[in-house]
């Protein structure tokens, strides 16, 4: 023959499972425990003052960051410019060393002529 | 002679023990950046708020964990709550939120370790203590809201509805997992029901 221990709402279950999960007794514990939440609650969370640091670091961090880009986009219209003139010049004014090289070659070219005439053999 | 003597006995101001403030005033007083009034809060509930995360976590140590980091969250999200609803039920979620998320966190870490409780070597029922283990090695293989669903109303004397909007499921739910969760304790503690 045999007994059913386990059964729904049986009791000895449901007094196991109170004295499994029995919350302690007594005030102090409960004292200590509302102590130690209030404390929690008025401590910074560590998390959040790391991401306030980060905030705070962060405002003057972008204001840096935008001066450099502007800086930077000014030097770079700045170079663009200079390279426009300068190509802009080259094109329009041509320097003085390729005029006179120019004509070098060409009395070059004569003096050969000159001396093919005077020597013909 | 009546007036006298009523003016004779010197008035005492009620000890703040003795004045049960109402709790939306409390709670009203808290949402204005009251710590007293937090204070009053947590006293009011931390019992409570303690038997709902015990019931979801495994270990007491985890549930204190919980109950602390609910009181947190709590604190932060005071100024969304709206005074015209039930202070516990919306504290009471919160609270079986941290719960699971320690849970969560828990099984991430503990993904390879085999809970010792589950591994016990069979030993005679009469011995000390082996209803004990044998029912909380069997409790941790539940899953979480089953667990959390028998322990709040067998232990807790929750009813289906509480349950429901605590752990944020139907009340059906709650009923069909409470069937579920004593089925299951009943199979895993089968050699303990025979009796010969």
């Amino acid at each position: 023959m045999t007994e059913e221990r386990w059964t729904s709402g049986d009791g000895e279950l449901t007094a196991a499972l109170r004295a499994l999960y029995a919350a302690p007794d007594g005030e102090t514990y409960w004292e200590s425990l509302e102590a130690r939440i209030l404390a929690r609650v008025s401590r910074p969370d560590d998390a959040m003052m790391w991401w306030t640091e980060l905030v705070d670091m962060a405002r003057p961090g972008l204001a840096a960051a935008a001066a450099l880009i502007l800086a930077a986009s000014m030097l770079l219209v700045h170079s663009r410019q200079m390279e426009d003139r300068n190509a802009f010049a080259t094109v329009v004014a041509p320097t003085a060393v390729s005029v006179e090289a120019s004509a070098r070659s060409h009395s070059v070219g004569d003096g050969d002529a000159a001396i093919h005439f005077l020597t013909p053999h | 002679m009546l007036a006298t003597s009523t003016l004779d006995t010197p008035y005492t101001m009620p000890s703040p023990a003795d004045v049960v403030v109402p709790e939306r005033a409390v709670v009203l007083a808290a949402q204005r950046g009251s710590h007293e009034a937090f204070a009053e809060l947590v006293r009011r509930h931390q019992r409570r708020a303690y038997a709902v995360t015990r019931a979801i976590v495994l270990s007491h140590e985890d549930a204190e964990d919980a109950v602390q980091e609910g009181f947190l969250h709590a604190h932060r999200a005071l100024d969304r709550f709206r005074p015209d609803q039930p202070f516990g039920a919306w504290l009471f979620r919160i609270m079986a939120n941290a719960a699971l998320d320690l849970v969560r966190r828990r099984k991430v870490r503990d993904a390879d370790e085999l809970p010792e409780s589950i591994a016990l070597p069979f030993r005679d029922p009469a011995e000390s203590g082996e209803l004990r283990d044998r029912l909380h090695a069997a409790l941790a293989q539940l899953g979480d809201r089953q667990r959390a669903v028998i322990v709040m109303h067998d232990v807790e004397g929750f009813t289906h509805g509480e349950i429901g909007r605590t752990l944020g499921i139907p009340e059906g739910t709650a009923r069909s997992d409470l069937h579920h969760a004593r089925a299951a304790l009943r199979r895993l503690l089968q050699d303990l029901r025979r009796v010969p």
